[in-house]
């Protein structure tokens, strides 16, 4: 994991279009591959809702090295505001696609100065048991949240007198998840994100620097709850509706694997990820469905032991090999570094 | 807080995390490792046992070997699979090791699932045991077989750590693992003994207490993160305890529901880990070393 984290910066400044091109040819990819049918898009959707939650992860996790278990409450956090605005009010529904967000990020920033003096299991301990007492309260405080059974059939969303489709939904998401996921690229190799990842080495260093690693960490998990709260309110928003075990413990685990697994050299790595976890645990064939999570956690187990730069890492390995090689039958003579 | 009752069901809750929570301190002292797939052992055990048993109507005694030794296996492979290659790369290093840890739990939890089904099961009894009337309250057959088992585990544990040349090697790993093997200990050996131990209890605990409400492939992770918070609350300072830290979770959750409503528990251990983690974070019982 260090090497790849280590690795990045200065290198990899000039990628951005490289980077675009690839989104777009994903984008086309998965369009073409849905086609007309309903089941791929709503696999993609959630692929896409997921992958939000693993890229909020991603930010405090892989490049601060602190992790927080409350994912599952973040992204419930944002597909209830969009239930509970559609339903017991009348604002206009894109406010709580932005409400959402910000409600997660005030709450991440809240539980973060709670526990900032805690660290490692006792950090993953408190933040998990808030994740199990938040769906304690979704189920509990049935008046707001409409408890066990959830919130179901609410109204479409509607930006600026246009009712966004299904379809619209589903291409719209493929944007916001490729654009977020080039932003927290952008990100990461920003003075910001390398103090982060600093700070994940060694946080005295950043410290003595000047930059106070509590406000660094702090704003790291608000804005990475925020962003898997858009993932949440994405789930609602294309379902429809949300039930209290929909972002259960299951999406902990799936939120601190996708990006191991896709690769933590950089956060198209969750986007990755989420796809992967989404293909192993609802679209394997038939024979082997019943068992698709497990199979994607003895991926999880594979990818930690033998392969710990993930999917994309190896890739990326890969076209640097092909490329030396290239290279090396070109000019064989001058290529000699020390 | 004088109904018989609450406190038999309050004893049985916290004998069972005070178990758990002795495999975290065993495998804390021999490998400086929080092992959160402990849950997934005792969950193995007791779902295997059920499945054994209902499902393919095999005897209870078999269909128990069966849950042991599933379950200590999967403790003894994840020492020697998963945390010994990580500690060789990451050393001591908490982050990768308890990721790994985690990613064992949910490979448990989804593989129980898989196989065993995802409904839920009732326990097995090796022994049938008549309750005891005692006054307004019954001492079921459950709850008496877990205090008996408590009891002996606890005193065979604390025999092991204190008088035997391997628990002394335990504890010495724990206290200073480098100071441990520069002197040369066998700090692989007593890591997986640790492994070994805290798989056979973990065993014994599922199977007992499933016959408390049944279990199902879900049981794991709950347990896990109950048996970590009595672990710490007990803290590290001897054998008892985590039975120490178990019985006053065990307590919390069989009386705040009680007097303040269900959805209340998950609040009050919520806070009251939260503080505890800050405050005392060593526990009840922690040792003092003089320097």
């Amino acid at each position: 994991m260090n090497a790849l984290v280590r690795r990045a910066p200065l290198r990899s400044r000039g990628s951005v279009l490289p980077q675009i091109l690839w989104a777009v040819a994903g984008m086309i990819a998965v369009v073409l591959w849905v086609g007309g049918s309903g089941y791929r898009q709503d696999l993609m959707v959630l692929s896409c809702s997921y992958a939000l939650v693993g890229l909020g992860m991603y930010i405090p996790f892989i490049m601060g090295g602190s992790l927080s278990a409350a994912y599952s409450a973040y992204a419930a956090i944002g597909a209830y505001t969009v239930c509970i605005v559609a339903v017991r009010t009348s604002w206009p529904l894109p406010m709580a696609w932005i409400l959402g967000p910000l409600v997660a990020c005030a709450v991440a920033v809240l539980l973060g100065m709670a526990t900032r003096r805690l660290s490692g299991n006792y950090l993953v301990a408190v933040t998990l048991l808030f994740g199990f007492a938040f769906q304690t309260w979704t189920i509990d405080a049935s008046g707001i949240t409409g408890g066990s059974s959830g919130m179901l059939g609410i109204r479409k969303l509607e930006i600026a007198g246009w009712q966004v489709s299904r379809q619209g939904l589903f291409v719209g998401s493929l944007v916001v998840v490729c654009s977020v996921a080039f932003l927290i690229e952008r990100l990461r190799l920003s003075p910001w994100g390398i103090a982060l990842r600093g700070k994940r080495e060694i946080p005295l260093a950043v410290e003595s620097t000047g930059i106070p690693v509590p406000a660094l960490e702090l704003v790291s998990l608000g804005f990475g709850a925020a962003v898997a709260a858009l993932g949440g309110a994405l789930f609602s928003g294309y379902n429809g509706g949300i039930h209290p075990e929909t972002f259960g413990l299951n999406i902990l685990f799936l939120a601190v694997f996708m990006p191991l697994v896709g690769g933590v050299g950089t956060p198209w790595g969750a986007v990755v990820g989420a796809v992967l976890a989404v293909q192993f645990s609802l679209n394997f064939p038939s024979s082997i469905a019943k068992s698709g999570s497990f199979a994607f956690a003895v991926a999880v187990m594979l990818v930690l032991l033998l392969a710990p730069k993930g999917v994309l890492g190896y890739l990326a390995l890969l076209r640097d090999r092909m490329r030396r090689r290239r290279s090396d039958g070109s000019a064989a003579a001058g290529g000699k570094q020390s | 807080m004088t109904d018989l009752q609450l406190w038999i069901s309050a004893l049985e809750i916290g004998s069972f995390y005070g178990l758990i929570a002795l495999c975290y301190l065993i495998v804390y002292q021999g490998a400086l490792v929080f092992n959160f797939a402990i849950g997934g052992y005792a969950m193995m055990a007791g779902i295997a046992t059920s499945w054994l048993a209902t499902e393919q109507g095999a005897p209870v005694w078999l269909a128990m070997l069966f849950g042991v030794v599933l379950c200590v296996g999967s403790s003894v492979l994840t020492e020697m699979v998963v945390v010994r290659p990580m500690v060789r790369r990451s050393g001591h290093d908490e982050l990768p090791k308890l990721i790994a840890v985690t990613a064992v739990l949910f490979a448990l939890e989804q593989g129980a699932g898989a196989v065993f089904g995802r409904g839920s099961m009732p326990g097995q009894w090796l022994f049938d045991i008549e309750p005891i009337e005692m006054g307004e309250a019954v001492l079921d057959g459950a709850a008496l077989q877990m205090f008996v088992v408590t009891g002996v585990v606890f005193a065979l544990v604390a025999f092991w750590l204190n008088a035997t040349r391997a628990g002394r090697m335990l504890r010495a790993a724990g206290d200073n693992p480098v100071a441990a093997q520069v002197l040369g200990l066998p700090t692989d050996r007593i890591r997986l003994t640790a492994f070994f131990v805290a798989g056979v209890i973990a065993a014994i605990a599922g199977i007992v207490f499933a016959l408390k409400s049944g279990i199902t492939f879900r049981s794991a992770l709950p347990w896990s993160i109950k048996g970590f918070l009595a672990a710490v609350i007990g803290g590290t300072g001897g054998a008892w305890a985590p039975l120490v830290g178990g019985l006053l979770l065990g307590a919390i959750e069989v009386f705040v529901p009680f007097y303040l409503g269900g959805a209340s528990v998950d609040y009050v251990i919520l806070l009251l880990a939260a503080v505890f983690f800050v405050v005392r974070p060593q526990g009840f019982f922690a040792r003092r070393i003089r320097v």
